[in-house]
């Protein structure tokens, strides 16, 4: 070992993580021209046009969607929105690239100076700084296996633009990041607000979200390591490996005495290692946009966009709690809009917020999660649910006969239907059948009455009641039976 | 500021151009004339002049977000010689 | 007369009023490019069987009744830079190779419903970068008043087609005085619009910011007609501005009483051919016959630094827009197995001519991240200044008269091509682009010596495009329209 390596044993060196993360904005059209921006599964260079297309004399013209929805996200991630801004040219060579260069806001983004809260390894509150959000164009899709699907031997690539000139906001952060956790929390807790504002679906495995790390070592002597730009990670699971492999094959040189060089590295996913890119990192040269003049968001338009950002899900979920749910049941039901939106519509309709909020996490959230549709397709709407839970809170259902009923409505009976169907009467048992209905398992158990005594009349009138409820399918209320059976057992 | 073919080459590069040598020459002549021109900038105080970017206050107009076809797609393709629908380009190792 | 020696007005009175078939205007004047093209190479393209085909059916409009538009069988050459489907378009360069675009560029959509037919698509500097048509990949274009002349550039093909009478009027483009400097050299009419006043859709770009398409006529009024079809606001191009101002064109006065017209005191010690000179004053005394005050301004900072400012300019705007050229999707391509770089690498090297590489090296090099403040961004900056500088000029003029070019159309071949010292002679035209300006270049008459017409420009404030064709039409009544040339005939 040499002397360096031996000095730098004593040494401990922090990660320092930036992440930068391209979000697909949800337009109907693309950014400058007008195909459409929903091309999955469509044939390959189905959606193209001379604009995305890069023929020469073509020209791009903005989408007003793309301004908004990127001032939506800038605002759901604590941005102030900059007014005015503009495009510039970034240029390199490339064959998904079709106009040799990528239109972007880069420096002067239309939102800036945002944050987010997380909690650092040790489970304290930090907050982690947004540099920007800015808008920009994709690019197309290469395709690297041969014609006929097979990999090996292949001797061409193949281009399918139908991603070029889709809508992406890059979204920076500073480098506040300390762990591969970290990183993951905040990616996770920027996805849910983007998708709350409604600006992006960041749909991971339609590629709808896609991250690059900025990954340094801080020596614990003050020195640091010179920055690595890890690409291509497309899954939170591919961001918290990346950077994990990352620290460690930095710490490793560090701690042997090396040096860390600068430059990109790319993340393969199947070997799960980073590997430096073999292409020289492009000179990556700005000129304005000569195109498009200047972008001015008015003070109003800003404010009607603030005005249409739902209420957060950190925000969301301190109200649960303060409803009574556990944390962890209060960020289970905020982590999507439309889940939190049926839960709190079910609690407006009256519904215990407590079982509404049981029965959403459990009922409502399995059906979802097997049907693979969102909230608001649910055939069982919350009031209907609403209904059914006071229902089985004021001990007219039963529990079983409250699931059994909410399958029917799920198969798309209505709720009076559901009922009749599983045989439950709305407004459950009146006082007059409830009598009869216990005379009759009286006289049929006149064996169990009889073997009444003082030390067995709790355990004896429990059997009783049991039959009873079974008879009434659940509908009576429990302690109502009881009293049925006391004044039957006490008229005798 | 002088530029010598070395140099003139490897922005060449950058520019995906490979220069004839008769070529090189005129381009280092050409781009040496041209800096020396362009330095003329270093007599002006710019600081604080506004870079030039329209020629009045133009704001950016914006279009509804509707979707519209482009008809003539498959002219587009007819550009290039027939390879399903893609375009093709020699292969590319993946990184 | 014949008839592709009348006016666009004429012919299309006459085609409208059914004196004469737009069949027939087309055939003559095919057969009057016809004559000349041999000498005179106006032409890369030649649509004379859509052509054909387009004025039949203008013609059948009319026998049914219909009105065809205010162009109605006029013959027009575009600009080879001007997309028009399905018609081969080359921006006078290999690289785009047989490419036929799969759409229109908005003026000549304009144009068409105006009733307007091709006869072919001309000759220009290989994506408009030159002043003599001869970095044109398809060889160099004549001046019709002199074969042994360049008929100027980049659109000189365009100016010498009209020059020549093959039509009444053509298109071109301007981004440092492509429209105005062919004019001059070639006797005719050429206006450089206001930037922002005429669609960019489908011109082939070259300096996004400087580029602007207008017309060549061989009288004022024409000019007039056509600017007033073409100045629309376009939704496909986010710069275009004109609004309303279109209607600027609808009617022009002769009378420059109270006109203040200007002289740019800076550029007074320059030296300038004869016979330009001599045009200068004759244009002068036509001025103040017409009522015109004739006045000094003062432009110091365009006249040092324009032209430096221009070339940093537009080829930092060049090189971004011809880097979609690769091979990858259309025009030009080799067949490469060698790999990705290499493929981009050999088509850019063999479709492109060596003033394109040269300037695509210039812009690629100005704007490289570590030179880029010291020459793109200062350049940038430099604009504001002489925007400035013009817009103080007007504050106290209504025009400027000056020369187009300090010399007369050169001879072919004995183009100084060496870079700067041809640059020092585009310092009346670049600095007008680099303002968005409109600028007018019109014939004030003919060198005695060589019989070469001479060109002079009128430069104006942003959207006074109407007032300059106004001054315009007081000198025409004074100095005489153009006449049509020899062709080499």
């Amino acid at each position: 070992m040499s002397d360096k390596a031996e000095k730098s044993k004593n040494l401990t060196f922090t990660p320092v993580i930036g992440i930068e993360i391209h979000i697909q904005l949800r337009t109907k059209s693309k950014i400058f021209c007008t195909c459409s921006a929903d091309y999955t599964n469509d044939e390959p260079n189905s959606h193209i046009c001379p604009v995305c297309m890069g023929l020469p004399g073509s020209l791009p013209v903005l989408n007003r969607a793309v301004v908004e929805q990127g001032m939506l996200a800038g605002l759901a991630l604590n941005c102030s929105i900059v007014s005015p801004t503009l495009f510039f040219r970034k240029s390199y060579y490339y064959p998904d690239l079709p106009k040799g260069f990528q239109i972007t806001q880069s420096d002067l983004p239309i939102a800036a100076g945002g944050w987010l809260d997380i909690s650092d390894d040790a489970g304290n509150p930090k907050r982690v700084r947004i540099n920007r959000l800015h808008l920009e164009e994709d690019v197309g899709k290469l395709h690297h296996s041969a014609s006929d699907g097979r990999l090996e031997g292949a001797e061409s690539s193949w281009v399918d633009y139908n991603r070029s000139g889709l809508p992406l906001a890059e979204i920076v952060s500073e480098p506040d990041i300390s762990s591969a956790r970290e990183a993951v929390e905040y990616v996770t807790t920027l996805r849910r607000r983007v998708r709350y504002s409604g600006a992006s679906d960041v749909d991971l495995e339609k590629g709808m979200m896609r991250f690059d790390a900025n990954v340094s070592m801080k020596c614990s002597d003050g020195r640091w390591g010179r920055k690595v730009e890890v690409k291509n990670m497309n899954s939170f699971h591919a961001l918290e490996r990346a950077i994990e492999f990352e620290i460690r094959r930095q710490t490793k040189l560090l701690e042997d005495g090396g040096e860390v060089l600068q430059e990109t590295r790319h993340w393969n996913d199947a070997k799960e290692i980073t590997r430096a890119s073999r292409v020289k990192e492009f000179y990556r040269k700005f000129i304005v946009e000569p195109d498009l003049p200047p972008m001015v968001v008015s003070p109003e338009w800003v404010e009607s966009v603030r005005e249409t950002l739902p209420e957060m899900p950190e925000k969301k979920a301190e109200r649960y709690v303060n409803l009574g749910l556990t944390p962890v049941d209060a960020a289970v039901l905020s982590d999507s809009l439309d889940v939190a939106e049926y839960f709190e519509a079910c609690v407006a309709a009256g519904a215990n917020p407590l079982r509404a909020g049981n029965w959403t996490r459990t009922e409502v959230l399995r059906v979802l999660g097997e049907r693979r549709i969102g909230a608001k397709d649910l055939p069982v709407r919350p009031e209907a649910l609403a209904k059914l839970i006071g229902l089985i809170d004021d001990g007219r259902l039963s529990t079983t006969l409250g699931k059994t009923i909410f399958e029917a409505m799920l198969q798309g009976l209505s709720f009076e239907d559901a009922m009749k169907k599983s045989g439950a009467v709305e407004g459950g048992v009146g006082a007059d059948a409830l009598a009869k209905v216990v005379r009759r398992v009286l006289e049929a158990n006149a064996d169990v009455v009889g073997e009444i005594r003082p030390d067995t009349r709790g355990k004896k009138i429990k059997f009783l009641q049991g039959l009873v409820m079974r008879e009434t399918k659940g509908q009576a209320r429990a302690d109502e039976v009881v009293a049925a059976i006391e004044a039957a057992l006490n008229s005798k | 500021m002088k530029l010598d073919s070395d140099e003139v080459r490897a922005i060449a590069m950058e520019g995906r151009l490979s220069l004839t040598d008769a070529e090189l020459q005129g381009a280092v002549r050409y781009i040496n004339n041209f800096l020396e021109m362009v330095d003329r900038f270093k007599e002006l105080d710019l600081k604080d002049v506004e870079p030039f970017a329209f020629a009045e206050s133009v704001e950016c107009p914006l279009r509804e977000d509707v979707v519209g076809v482009f008809r003539d797609r498959d002219e587009i393709l007819a550009a290039r010689p027939a390879t399903g629908p893609f375009f093709s380009v020699p292969r590319i190792m993946e990184e | 007369m014949q008839l592709h020696e009348l006016s666009v007005r004429e012919i299309a009175s006459g085609v409208r009023g059914r004196k004469f078939s737009a069949l027939e205007v087309f055939e003559d004047c095919l057969g009057r490019s016809a004559a000349c093209e041999g000498k005179v190479s106006a032409l890369i393209t030649t649509t004379a069987d859509a052509g054909r085909q387009r004025a039949r059916r203008i013609d059948e409009r009319i026998a049914r009744g219909e009105d065809p538009g205010p162009l109605a069988g006029v013959p027009v050459i575009l600009k080879d830079n001007i997309c028009t489907r399905g018609v081969r378009t080359t921006a006078g360069s290999r690289i785009l190779g047989d490419w036929a675009p799969p759409y229109d560029a908005t003026v000549w959509a304009l144009l068409q419903d105006a009733g307007a037919v091709l006869l072919g698509k001309s000759n220009m500097d290989e994506f408009a970068m030159g002043n003599t048509c001869g970095t044109s990949a398809f060889g160099p274009t004549a001046n019709p008043w002199d074969v042994a002349r360049v008929p100027g550039g980049s659109s000189g093909g365009s100016a010498a087609a009209v020059a020549a009478g093959y039509v009444p009027f053509a298109l071109g483009s301007d981004t440092g005085g492509s429209i105005r400097q062919p004019a001059s050299y070639c006797g005719i009419c050429g206006l450089k619009p206001t930037y922002g006043m005429v669609s960019r859709y489908g011109l082939i770009a070259y300096g996004s910011s400087l580029d602007q398409i207008g017309p060549f006529t061989r009288n004022v009024g024409d000019m007039a007609l056509v600017m007033g079809l073409l100045a629309r606001q376009d939704p496909k191009d986010s710069t275009s501005t004109c609004g309303t101002r279109g209607e600027c064109f609808a009617e022009l006065q002769d009378d420059l009483k109270g006109r203040r017209v200007a002289l740019v005191r800076d550029f007074r010690d320059f030296t300038l051919d004869p016979g330009i000179s001599e045009a200068m004053k004759k244009t002068i005394a036509a001025l103040e016959r017409a009522g015109a005050e004739m006045m000094e301004v003062s432009l110091p900072t365009v006249g040092r630094y324009a032209v430096a400012c221009y070339y940093a300019i537009a080829a930092s705007e060049a090189h971004t827009n011809l880097a979609r050229f690769d091979g990858v999707r259309y025009g030009y391509t080799v067949n490469s197995s060698a790999g990705m770089k290499d493929m981009f690498q050999e088509v850019r090297s063999h479709g492109f001519g060596s003033e394109v590489k040269s300037r695509i090296i210039a812009g690629t090099c100005l704007t490289e991240p570590v030179r880029s403040e010291q020459y793109y961004v200062a350049a940038t900056r430099v604009r504001t200044l002489i925007a400035r500088e013009f817009a103080e000029a007007f504050e106290n003029a209504d025009c400027i008269l000056q020369p187009v070019t300090p010399s007369l159309a050169p001879k072919i071949g004995e183009v100084d091509d060496d870079a700067m010292k041809g640059y020092e002679s585009d310092l009346y035209t670049l600095p007008v682009n680099m303002a968005g300006l409109p600028g007018y270049s019109f014939r004030a008459g003919t060198d005695a010596d060589s019989g070469l017409p001479v060109g002079l420009q009128l430069v104006g404030p942003r959207w006074s495009d109407g007032r300059l064709l106004s001054a315009g039409l007081a000198l025409e009544k004074i100095l005489g329209a153009p006449v049509i040339a020899g062709g080499g005939n």
